[in-house]
């Protein structure tokens, strides 16, 4: 790098980054605390720290860096609130031609049992299943964001398939 | 284990729904799909980009022009603060120990010194000394009136606002009221230094510095004070400074402005009888008095 001045340090440079990612991150945190404006606390935190030490992160791993710092900080926020989610408002259906009431009741009731599953999941496989699901993202993706090997995702993506299954086919009458 | 394998493929998006039931048949994936299905209905929070990013860049700033160094100095103030306060309360806990003893009207106090002298606080008084530095320097301050029954030692003076005495180890009286003063010795012998002149007084030798000046040395011959015995006597002092004794002895308020107050008066009065003090005072002076409370006015007996 032939320029002075980092390119992390650049204000233009870092405005992209941040809007490139802001919404990414909000996400990830997120699924973490399940509270938009204590995640997007913690998000504005991480940015911070990056723009305070842009001189010595490489910008090819500044996503990284701002994922496992939001992933830090809350680790040192040791109390984990609930995790509250919720769906879209107006989602779709399944089956978008069946109208029939009981049906619909039935995939209510369903939705449900799933948000319940989701909030009861471990925090580790929280985060793995809500980025596959919401962000679309592939398990490699996930590996590199969280640092973490892609075996490791894998784990915890089928550890939560399964254990999400099990509670909801359990309440299965 | 492939099945699980295959199961995170669909998941991805690697595999379709379509092939995974095709290999296999048996399994019921209908709760799977559903949770493929409902789980991307799943609501984040949407961010305004922008404004975050404003928002983020307003707080950066703020943190950025208070940096570190002002925050530092502030909690440096407030520790400061917290020593500056422990370090001069202790200093005056432990070092600077200024022991103060005071009478109010009508009353007086016996109290005995670290070295074991005595001092016997007449009414409306006080004296204040460093406990801690008496043993190097028995030095206390007076103002109003005391006996000083003194132990043999190291010089001891009694400072006031009209002069000092000095003295080694001896029995004497100082009486410092504003504008009067006035040392009695009993035993040994007493130094009075005022701002300008200095008096040795012998046993049985009194002096007054009345407005500065210093009168003639006076020979008495009462073994203590007269106001140890709850009594007040004088010797061709001004009628204002027996006013001004009475008003401390009976907590009165005396209006003396029909009278002339600098009329020398050689007498005694009782401390314990307001009455007869005042009558002690007034007859031999040919003064009448009216008593209105705590207020007493004095005029001149005209029928006379």
């Amino acid at each position: 790098m032939s320029t002075p001045k980092p390119k992390l340090c650049e204000e233009d440079y870092f405005n992209t980054f941040y809007l490139e990612h802001i919404q990414a991150a909000s996400n990830f945190a997120y699924f973490k605390c399940g509270n938009s404006d204590t995640s997007l606390d913690y998000v504005q935190d991480a940015f911070q720290k990056i723009w305070g030490n842009c001189s010595k992160i490489d910008p090819d791993k500044a996503k990284t860096y701002l994922f496992t710092t939001i992933n830090n900080l809350f680790l040192n926020h040791v109390r984990h609130n609930k995790v509250v989610l919720a769906y879209a408002k107006a989602a779709p259906y399944k089956d978008q031609t069946n109208l029939n009431p009981q049906y619909l009741m039935e995939e209510d009731e369903f939705k449900k049992k799933l948000l319940a599953a989701i909030e009861d999941l471990s925090a580790d496989q929280r985060e793995v299943f809500l980025l596959n699901r919401i962000e679309d993202k592939k398990y490699k993706e996930i590996a590199e964001l969280l640092n973490i090997s892609q075996k490791t995702v894998e784990k915890r993506m089928s550890a939560a398939l399964k254990i999400m299954r099990e509670k909801i086919d359990r309440t299965k009458f | 284990m492939d099945k699980e394998r295959d199961i995170l493929k669909w998941f991805e998006g690697e595999l379709s729904f379509q092939q995974l039931t095709n290999k296999y048949p048996n399994d019921d994936f209908s709760t799977l799909e559903k949770v493929n299905f409902y789980s991307k209905q799943i609501k984040v929070p949407k961010v305004d980009t922008y404004a975050s990013l404003d928002a983020f860049k307003l707080r950066n700033s703020q943190k950025q022009t208070s940096k570190v160094f002002p925050l530092n100095y502030k909690s440096f103030l407030k520790i400061a603060a917290v020593f500056i306060v422990l370090i001069t309360s202790s200093y005056f806990l432990f070092f600077n120990t200024m022991t103060s003893y005071t009478t109010t009207i009508a009353q007086t106090d016996t109290l005995t010194l670290p070295d074991n002298s005595e001092v016997v606080l007449n009414a409306n008084s006080k004296i204040f000394f460093n406990k801690k530095a008496w043993k190097d320097n028995r030095n206390l301050n007076l103002e109003g009136e005391a006996f000083f029954k003194v132990t043999k030692g190291s010089t001891f003076t009694v400072q006031t606002k009209e002069g000092e005495v000095k003295v080694l180890g001896t029995q004497f009286n100082v009486n410092q009221r504003p504008n009067y003063f006035e040392i009695h010795c009993y035993e040994g012998s007493v130094r009075v230094n005022t701002h300008t002149k200095y008096q040795i007084l012998a046993p049985g030798q009194s002096i007054k510095i009345i407005a500065g000046t210093m009168g003639e040395v006076e020979n008495f011959n009462a073994q203590n004070p007269s106001w140890l015995n709850n009594e007040s006597s004088f010797s061709n002092v001004p009628l204002w400074q027996v006013i001004k004794e009475l008003e401390v002895q009976y907590d009165i308020r005396i209006n003396a402005s029909k009278v002339n107050t600098s009329q020398l008066f050689t007498g005694t009065f009782t401390h314990s009888d307001k009455n007869i003090a005042l009558q002690s005072v007034t007859i031999p002076l040919r003064i009448s008095f009216k008593i209105d409370g705590k207020a007493v006015e004095f005029y001149n007996n005209e029928s006379n």
